[in-house]
């Protein structure tokens, strides 16, 4: 890898790192295990590797901003997120921040 | 699958041990559910080339199980700036304590170039030891800080460069963090270092005629000790006055072609330093290491004993200020050329 394209991947994981929390954060309005959040993303076209999406979520249930349970489900324990209370405040201020990037951005552009 | 049970084994090895079962747990119901997509998208069982290529995406072991690691570094950036800070203070003082150390063991043990050569070798060792001490201490007070983070308030003033309050008005006024390199000189500073310069150079001509003016009523004394300085102390005198002649001819010039207001030149002041090591270079090579002689060599027998032990510490002594003389002429040319470095950086 050259060095600018070594400066280009640092910039870009840079980027993406905020906007991934706000992904998952969004995704998990509804209840989901690792595997299912991970395919639910993709499937919007946030694809997130399983080995930065699962400590992330362990990192934001950490930061009391999801809940999660041990619960069987096709005769195998999975372990079950979603949104806190507080995480849903979190995430309305973040996605109202986003959108202002977002428009300032555009505007910039 | 074999290989999978494998692999999350790997993995556990490197998971914090209080977190390993619920997360090895949490990782297997995840990659075990991918797994089953995979092969019912195939409709048959994954090859082993297959799985082994799935597992090499997924992450080394080592990678996988770091990004569930609370602390990622030794060091966090709450405490950097007192660690940072300590450390040079630490390194600075050891490297003179140890220079001053050995500046005296090697002048007492008659060691010379061979004993500082050797305590020159074994400084990184030193500053290897300090530095290493410091950093531990650091990594534990990081690593206490992280794990509890309620009792973390008792490392306080260590994080204080970083969060303690702070007014505009407290900060340096400009150029202030270069001392008195960057300050023109005000006409009458000029002016009383030419005036104290002229009285000084007055005074050491004097001192060999009056010689209580360096000695007060000791002069007396003096006189009647069965002692008399060697030689080499008059080459050392007409060599300090030639510096001081030296230094005051520039400062006069300075004056007379209006120059005195310009900074002080940190060039010129660092030559002076390294020339003033010359006069204290001609004493610590007087022959024999003889500072001090017999008036009458007849009281040998008598007085000998005591003028060797008299040479033999204010040689000692010589030592330890002529180390000290160098370290102070190192500091100043590595502040210089840090400085000057900065300013390249800034252009």
């Amino acid at each position: 890898m050259t060095i600018t394209e070594n400066l280009f991947e640092n910039l870009r994981l840079e980027l993406r790192r905020g906007c991934l929390t706000l992904a998952v954060l969004a995704q998990l309005k509804q209840e989901h295990y690792g595997y299912t959040l991970r395919k639910a993303l993709a499937s919007r076209g946030m694809e997130i590797d399983e080995s930065t999406l699962y400590p992330l979520l362990r990192r934001l249930e950490a930061q009391g901003l999801l809940t999660s349970e041990w619960r069987e489900e096709e005769k195998r324990n999975k372990r079950f997120y979603r949104l806190s209370s507080d995480g849903e405040q979190i995430f309305a201020r973040l996605l109202e921040e986003w959108n202002q990037i977002n428009t300032s951005i555009t505007n910039l552009l | 699958m074999e290989l999978l049970d494998r692999y999350l084994q790997a993995v556990k090895k490197h998971l914090p041990w209080e977190r390993q079962d619920d997360i090895i747990a949490e990782l297997r119901a995840n990659l075990e559910a991918q797994l089953e997509d995979k092969e019912a998208e195939l409709g048959r069982p994954l090859t082993k080339e297959e799985a082994e290529e799935w597992l090499k995406q997924i992450g080394s072991p080592i990678q996988v199980a770091a990004r569930y690691q609370r602390q990622q570094f030794l060091i966090g950036p709450a405490i950097f700036p007192t660690y940072s800070y300590i450390l040079r203070l630490v390194l600075a003082w050891a490297t003179v304590i140890y220079a001053i150390a050995n500046a005296v063991a090697i002048a007492a043990s008659n060691l010379g170039g061979e004993g500082v050569l050797r305590a020159a070798l074994r400084l990184p060792e030193i500053w290897l030891i300090n530095a290493g001490v410091v950093t531990l201490i650091f990594v534990v007070i990081e690593l206490t800080g992280a794990r509890f983070p309620e009792k973390f308030h008792a490392f306080g003033p260590m994080t204080a460069p970083m969060t303690a309050p702070w007014s505009p008005l407290d900060l340096p006024p400009v150029g202030a963090g270069d001392g008195d390199w960057a300050k023109p000189r005000s006409f009458t500073r000029a002016l009383l270092e030419v005036f104290f310069g002229c009285l000084f150079l007055a005074y050491l001509l004097l001192v060999p005629h009056y010689p209580f003016l360096l000695l007060g009523p000791g002069a007396w004394y003096l006189k009647a000790l069965p002692y008399q300085l060697a030689p080499v102390w008059w080459t050392f005198y007409w060599l300090l006055v030639g510096l001081n002649a030296v230094e005051l001819s520039w400062k006069i010039v300075d004056l007379a072609r209006g120059a005195w207001q310009r900074p002080r030149n940190r060039a010129r002041h660092l030559a002076m330093h390294a020339l003033s090591l010359i006069p204290l270079g001609v004493l610590l090579a007087a022959p024999e290491h003889k500072l001090f002689l017999l008036k009458n060599p007849a009281d040998a027998a008598v007085h000998g004993a005591a003028l060797a032990s008299a040479n033999k510490g204010v040689l000692q002594a010589l030592t330890i200020v002529v180390a000290i003389v160098v370290l102070q002429l190192v500091w100043g040319i590595v502040r210089a050329s840090l400085d000057a470095y900065r300013k390249r950086l800034a252009a």
